[in-house]
């Protein structure tokens, strides 16, 4: 450890740490562009220079390494006065176009000229024209005026994807960021770069004049969309949409995790989050008439908890069947585990999720599992749907999600469907397979939801609801602790959980694995 | 006359060639070096020398050498600085084309004393004929046992090759130069780490400029204490000065360190051109902070200028007359800097052009009040704060023409 003071402030902080993070460490700011933690200091946009005790000039906050009894001033007359010189240059070639731009409300040269800045314009010249709406990739537009050079993107393709497909392009004032010729930012981590742009000269189509990013919130998530469980941040509109368009989440972000994700996302999971509002079912649909009339999530756990008393006092547990999937959550598996294989003894258990996928050599994996591993771990064998089995003298059927779909037809799937007496589905989305349900329940989504799920490598990660449950949706883990209490075997057991982080606590106490993950 | 040390046999005819280098100068240095001295020897006679670099920053070439870490099993490099980019600079030229043999003796002992076995000389692509006589010269080199495998039967061997840049000055600050050396941009490294420990290709490398190289094979003949007495105790050994401008002889003189730069313009120069008259003068390439007519009176070594306020550089004299705008002047040197500036580092990239824009604007009428403290400010902005030196190296003359010819200026601007 090395001691060291920060505005008279006296630190302890690790050999070898530079000052930028020594500072982050104490809670002090300093400002910086161009310093990104992926990345190894560059030093090129000035910005973070501070003022250290017995050396002559100004130096770099972002690669000088502390050492024992350094004093760094970060906020004295010098230190300001060459922050305001460096934002004076970078805003002189700016275009100023904060207003028609997508970063501002996220742009750090707007904010530090907010913090640092407030001065008057005295540059009277023409500024450099450069190219303004430049397609490099799938999603991304660059428009080299705003482009401060910080090379954050040049770097991540190289560092990062190593496809090197941008890089600085001419000297001096007419260096600029271009894409190799022939080339396009088609990898499938694209989407960082508009992230890692400080500025708002890598934008991203796909939200490029969508929204203003102050009328959004953000929750942190966990990407359902493939067994890797990167950390996101799902940012949406809260209330009501603003368009025409039913849509609910503008952008997904990726959040910083070193030991799952580092601080990036695959374009899958960064422009897949569409699924959240379209395509969903939002009521209850009623496909076979039943004697209760205007069916209500109450009257249907009525129903079926009828239907499983009996069949368990007459010992035809048996005749049960359940079709799961791996969007459920660790929470919701597990009350499922201890409802149905451990108190009414079920063992025709099935997994059907959706198919496996391309994956790369990155994040992204083929499965496309996101709680394989938790169920797993919670002890359910993971079976696929075997349709023979299925048919075999199932009377009762409880089917979860939408995937059914992806691995049968529906004229392979309808005559052992015909065959069970009582079939429930719950799920997210409209789907040809929703007919060969007696009544179908709408269910939340991971997004609007709260909960757990275990990634590939059994790292427990929590998630946090961003939405509300559409129109009559209802979590699992909710429906799943109704039914229980319906059923009224271990009343007072199921009664204590009134939130998924309860359930988590007992999950806890009762399964080691998850023990220690709390 | 003053004794000559590096430009001493330049009259003779065909001194780059091999036969003639050979039978009037001969590769002495090297022989004696290579079979009489250890490395060690070597180092201490360089440091006791107090050669100091005479690419522009003047540190001591010896300190240089030293810092190269030992016990590395990396290979180590030295890299010859013959990008020679300094406005009005035009001394390793002479060395090179002239006395080629020189330049590749001083490679030999440097890399025998640091233990090298690889090195590069790095030359401004313009010097294309000079690269053709420096491929020559290494190629007779190799003939006659100099390099190569098992130099001079010593079990020493020694590549040279020669690399030509693609005409960017930023590719002579010593890090510029790496990078180009690798096949990538020219764009400066973040110190530190120094090249002496991470250089080339991640490896230890040394960089000395064309004519500190040259100077070792005197200090391995003549020792140490010879060179100091050749020019001052701090500073030893002659300097090359280039003189450009308004003089009647222009050319290169080379002269002990401390030769007064009001002689080398009046006495070695031939004075000024027939009816001009002296107005200012940039004393060590245009990088330099300008002296004017009365502040001329000085002592030509690297702490006389630092007094003065100015530096000793390149030891590259430009001259400059009472009918010479200091607009054009300034015009000229904000030009040359926003077009050579890498574009890499925020001051240095819209510093320099803005400064370009500001005074083109004065020169085509559109001065306004205020533009001079507006330079002024924007240079001190640079100053200091940018990745590598070229920042300075275009606020410095900026800041002290704006200075000290301010009301001249002052006189553009005025509509």
């Amino acid at each position: 450890m090395v001691k060291i003071f920060i505005d008279e402030k006296p630190l302890e902080v690790e050999e070898g740490t530079t000052v930028l993070n020594a500072a982050e460490q104490a809670g002090i700011d300093i400002p910086h562009l161009c310093y990104h933690s992926a990345f190894l200091p560059e030093g090129n946009c000035r910005m973070c220079l501070v003022e250290i005790e017995g050396l002559p000039k100004l130096e770099l906050a972002c690669s000088t390494q502390v050492r024992e009894g350094m004093k760094i001033s970060t906020k004295s007359e010098k230190v300001i006065e060459a922050r305001k010189g460096v934002l004076e240059f970078l805003l002189a070639e700016h275009p100023l176009d904060c207003p028609i731009c997508d970063k501002a409300g996220e742009c750090k040269l707007q904010d530090y000229y907010e913090e640092y800045g407030l001065f008057e314009s005295q540059f009277e010249e023409s500024k450099e024209k450069r190219e303004k709406r430049l397609k490099i990739g799938k999603n991304l537009i660059l428009d080299q005026e705003r482009c401060i050079l910080c090379t954050r993107c040049v770097r991540f393709l190289r560092d990062v994807t190593r496809t090197h497909e941008l890089g600085v392009f001419n000297r001096g004032i007419s260096s600029e960021i271009h894409i190799y010729e022939g080339l396009s930012v088609e990898n499938n981590y694209s989407g960082n770069l508009a992230e890692i742009c400080p500025v708002g000269a890598i934008t991203d189509s796909d939200f490029r004049f969508k929204t203003r990013k102050w009328f959004l919130k953000k929750e942190e998530s966990i990407c359902p969309l493939c067994s890797r469980g990167c950390n996101i941040y799902i940012e949406y509109h809260p209330g009501f949409p603003r368009f025409s368009v039913p849509k609910r989440v503008y952008r997904v972000k990726s959040r910083e995790n070193q030991e799952v994700n580092g601080f990036w996302i695959c374009d899958l999971g960064r422009y897949g989050y569409s699924y959240i509002d379209e395509g969903r079912l939002n009521q209850i649909v009623e496909n076979v008439n039943h004697p209760l009339s205007e069916l209500n999530l109450e009257k249907i756990l009525l129903f079926i908890s009828e239907k499983l008393k009996r069949l368990y006092h007459m010992k035809k547990t048996s005749h049960i069947a359940l079709i799961l999937n791996t969007w459920l959550s660790n929470e919701e598996l597990f009350l499922i585990n201890k409802i149905f294989r451990i108190d009414l003894n079920v063992e025709k258990i099935f997994f059907v999720d959706p198919p496996e996928g391309e994956k790369d050599d990155f994040l992204l994996t083929s499965e496309r599992t996101p709680n394989k591993r938790g169920a797993e771990e919670i002890g359910f064998d993971f079976k696929p749907l075997d349709l023979e089995t299925l048919g075999n003298g199932t009377q009762f059927l409880m089917a979860f999600g939408p995937h059914l779909s992806h691995h049968f037809s529906l004229t392979e799937i309808k005559p052992v469907f015909d065959k069970i007496e009582t079939k429930l589905l719950f799920t997210s989305f409209s789907n040809e397979m929703n007919a060969l349900f007696d009544i179908v329940f709408p269910t939340a989504l991971i997004a609007e939801k709260e909960g757990s799920l275990t990634n590939l490598e059994g790292k427990v990660q929590k998630f946090s609801q961003a939405l509300m449950p559409l129109g009559e949706s209802q979590p699992e883990w909710k429906i799943m602790v109704d039914l229980a209490k319906k059923l009224e075997v271990n009343f007072n057991f199921y009664r204590q959980f009134s939130s998924p982080e309860i359930i988590f606590q007992e999950m806890g106490k009762e399964i080691t694995f998850f023990e220690k993950r709390k | 006359m003053e004794e000559k040390l590096l430009t001493r046999h330049f009259d003779l005819k065909n001194l780059y060639k091999i036969e003639v280098y050979l039978k009037e100068v001969g590769y002495q240095a090297v022989k004696r070096a290579l079979k009489e001295m250890k490395p060690e020897e070597i180092l201490e006679e360089v440091k006791n020398a107090n050669l100091r670099g005479r690419g522009g920053a003047g540190f001591p070439a010896g300190v240089k050498w030293g810092f190269v870490p030992q016990d590395v099993d990396k290979p180590k490099y030295l890299c010859v600085n013959a990008d020679e980019g300094e406005p009005g600079t035009f001394k390793d030229r002479y060395i090179m084309s002239h006395n080629p043999h020189l330049m590749i003796e001083g490679i030999i002992i440097t890399c025998f004393c640091v233990g090298i076995h690889t090195a590069f000389i790095y030359i401004r692509g313009e010097y294309e004929a000079i690269a053709l006589r420096l491929e020559q010269a290494i190629s007779e080199a190799y003939k006659k046992g100099f390099l190569g495998k098992n130099i001079l039967e010593t079990g020493f061997d020694l590549d040279v090759f020669v690399h030509r840049g693609a005409g960017a000055y930023i590719c002579g600050e010593e890090t510029g130069l790496l990078e180009s050396l690798e096949g990538k941009r020219g764009h400066p490294r973040l110190k530190p780490p120094f090249p002496a420990s991470i250089g080339l290709f991640q490896c230890p490398t040394v960089i000395n400029n064309v004519e500190t190289i040259s100077n070792i094979p005197q200090i391995i003949l003549n020792g140490a204490e010879w060179f100091l007495k050749k020019g001052l105790p701090k500073d030893g050994g002659t300097r090359i000065f280039g003189v450009s401008g308004v003089v009647k002889n222009p050319g290169i003189y080379e002269l002990p360190l401390g030769t007064n730069l009001k002689d080398i313009i009046f006495k070695y120069a031939g004075g000024m051109k027939e009816g001009k008259k002296l107005k200012a003068v940039f004393p060590g390439g245009m990088s330099a902070p300008i002296l004017k007519a009365d502040e001329i009176n000085i002592k030509m070594d690297f702490d006389s200028l630092v007094e003065a306020e100015s530096m000793l550089g390149s030891a590259a004299i430009i001259v400059i007359d009472e009918e010479t705008s200091m607009l054009d002047v300034l015009k000229v040197v904000t030009r040359f800097y926003s077009h050579e500036s890498c574009g890499q580092c925020t001051p240095c990239r819209i510093g320099n052009s803005w400064i370009n824009k500001i005074i083109k604007r004065i020169a085509a009428g559109g001065g306004k009040r205020g533009d001079i403290d507006n330079i002024i400010r924007l240079a001190s902005n640079m100053m200091g704060k940018t990745l590598c030196p070229l920042g300075d190296a275009a606020a410095m003359p900026i800041l002290s023409i704006t200075k000290k010819f301010r009301k001249e200026i002052e006189s553009y601007t005025a509509n």
